[in-house]
């Protein structure tokens, strides 16, 4: 209590206005956390008892079955091992392709930079659109391969600017010394830049993990859907109720309701974003005021 | 020698290994931006319904502007248009300032360990895909199971016989602000949060001895500090208006709301990929205008936001 410290005062004791505050900020948190609750409630309860509706702080009649059958959907098992690899292998190159032209870029001594730079900035403020892009991806045989999932998402020039104006704040006295020793450029990069870089890769590699696990818009346009239906997709699917689990069979229908196995499906997908949520607070928020300095 | 060979003389190997590496980025953005550009050509021929649309954008007549007329005279054109104008100019209304009373408010919260529950939650739906969080509001606002019905008994909105159906297309805009607001309101404030971190607090010092009160420092010292802010994100806000919303859009929409909730990006993928009239023309068409009324938007916020602060982005 006695460290405490407000912004626009320094005050130690509570006003009325800060009971106000403290209050409507409860009511606030309650809002946002509340359907995420409600959720995870409903998804260990009976789902007969759930259509009844009624179900606001507790389970009524609680059960596991829910769960039961989204561990034992193999569609659902293969759409997680499909996102997994989608974001391990997309991360992973997604980095290493943006340090990589970062690098150049940060690089005074490169030749033609400022052309390179217009190429980069110029596809920040316009682009072809939704079907144009869809035609490139389906001529480039993208289409429907686990590739149009990784190759498309290798590069974007905010990222390499973001990863550039780190390499810019590395001191040249290292670039130097790793010249002077006969390193090449590649080498250089990878042996003194991206060891120091660390931080800022931790963070656009959130950036992209979050995006490519997060994202089912690539899996709806540029796949037929099947055997390279993502996680996310399937939930789509599972709440829009145009698809079920296979293992949902008549005799299981007595004691359970699409809606709440895709509550459960929903949180069992939610549960690797909350694992990571300590890092994605701090390393996102870190990004951010990068960000806000190129403003 | 010329001065051109002279350069080329000079030429390191490490310079030959940085422009490979540049070129790198060159070659993405030319086959995945610069060639779609290019497909926009696609707007002005006639390429629907073509089994090879790519010999189309090639090899096809030009047409003019039969495209931008055709979806002109839909009606059906103006109905996405209206939703997606609508939509976007409430939620800019409604979302914009939200982050910023937000900041303000956690600002003055005295206890840390309050302080950082409340962020903690306030900003984690922010990591939820649209899929996830979508399916927790559709499912919070269901018409028979959902909680919002009882909620809204309470308050005589709503009744027993007459229950309020939140995913019909009479409530559904304001399902999709609320949702959009839960979602992205506690992430938006941690920028203007870190603004205000950054005030020299000799500055409030001052403001306590002259005597202001909690409102007149915020006014006059929290606010203006934190101008530049949010006059970036208002324009960067603006720019982005009409894009990245398919995914948000998607999840939402049904038979009995798409009258009002089909929006221009959605619609432009039903005409095109997403139908087997592969309108493709039509679609980039759509797409062409989509872009035009979105730097239009750009350039009146950049515009609005000179008049009233002197500042812009460009």
């Amino acid at each position: 209590m006695k460290k405490n410290q407000a912004g626009s005062g320094r005050r130690q004791r509570m006003l009325p206005f800060d009971y106000i505050n403290y209050i409507l900020l409860g009511a606030l948190v309650l809002i946002a956390f509340y359907p995420m609750w409600y959720v995870l409630i409903c998804s260990f309860n009976e789902g007969p008892d759930f259509m009844a509706g009624g179900i606001w702080i507790l389970p009524r009649k609680f059960t596991t079955l829910n769960y039961h059958i989204v561990f034992g959907d193999a569609k659902l098992w293969h759409a997680f091992f499909v996102t997994v690899m989608k974001t391990l292998i997309g991360t992973f190159t997604g980095l290493l392709f943006t340090s990589v032209v970062a690098y150049s870029m940060s690089r005074n001594e490169l030749k033609y930079r400022n052309v390179f730079y217009w190429v980069n900035m110029f596809t920040m403020f316009f682009g072809g659109g939704l079907v144009p892009y869809y035609l490139i991806i389906r001529a480039t045989g993208l289409y429907d391969s686990f590739l149009v999932y990784i190759i498309p998402a290798m590069y974007s020039v905010y990222n390499m600017i973001v990863i550039s104006t780190f390499f810019r704040g590395i001191p040249n006295d290292l670039h130097e010394a790793a010249i002077i020793d006969g390193a090449g450029e590649f080498v250089t990069l990878f042996t003194v830049y991206l060891p120091l870089a660390k931080p800022i890769l931790a963070t656009v590699g959130l950036w992209l993990a979050v995006g490519h696990w997060n994202g089912y818009f690539g899996t709806m346009v540029y796949t037929d859907g099947g055997n390279l239906t993502t996680l996310q997709y399937y939930l789509l699917q599972l709440i829009k109720q145009t698809t079920a689990p296979d293992n949902m069979d008549a005799e299981s229908m007595e004691k359970i309701v699409s809606e709440t196995v895709s509550y459960a499906a929903m949180v069992v997908a939610t549960i690797p974003i909350l694992c990571v949520y300590p890092f994605l607070q701090r390393f996102f928020t870190k990004g951010i005021a990068l960000g806000s300095l190129k403003g | 020698m010329s001065a051109r060979e002279k350069i080329k003389k000079e030429w390191k190997s490490t310079d030959y290994e940085l422009i490979v590496m540049a070129l790198l980025g060159v070659l993405f953005l030319f086959v995945f931006a610069y060639l779609p550009m290019y497909g926009i050509t696609l707007a002005f021929k006639d390429g629907d319904g073509k089994i090879n649309v790519l010999r189309t954008l090639f090899y096809g007549e030009w047409i003019g502007f039969d495209n931008f007329k055709a979806f002109f005279m839909d009606e059906k054109f103006y109905q996405v248009l209206r939703n997606t104008l609508g939509l976007n100019l409430l939620m800019l209304v409604i979302e914009f300032p939200a982050p910023i009373l937000l900041a303000l408010s956690i600002n003055e919260v005295m206890h840390k360990p309050y302080k950082k529950v409340v962020q903690s939650i306030s900003i984690f739906p922010h990591f939820l895909s649209w899929t996830i969080f979508g399916g927790i509001i559709l499912a919070v606002s269901n018409v028979n199971t959902g909680v919002i019905n009882p909620v809204l008994e309470v308050f005589g909105l709503s009744s027993p016989d007459k229950p309020v159906n939140l995913a019909t297309g009479e409530y559904i805009w304001w399902l999709i602000i609320l949702s959009s607001l839960i979602k992205s309101t506690g992430w938006g404030s941690i920028i203007y949060l870190t603004a205000i971190t950054g005030i020299d607090p000799a500055l409030y010092e001052a403001a306590e001895i002259d005597g202001a009160a909690r409102f007149a420092k915020m006014r006059h010292i929290t606010l203006p500090s934190i101008m530049p802010t949010i006059t970036l994100f208002f324009i960067l806000r603006l720019s982005n208006m009409l894009d990245n919303s398919f995914e948000q859009f998607y999840v939402f929409q049904n038979g009995a709301n798409l009258t009002r909730s089909e929006v221009l990006s959605t619609y432009i993928w039903k005409m095109s990929i997403g139908s087997s009239d592969r309108r493709f023309s039509y679609s980039s068409a759509l797409g062409l205008f989509n872009s035009v009324i979105g730097f239009i938007l750009l350039l009146i916020g950049n515009l609005t936001s000179k008049k009233l602060t002197g500042k812009g982005v460009f």
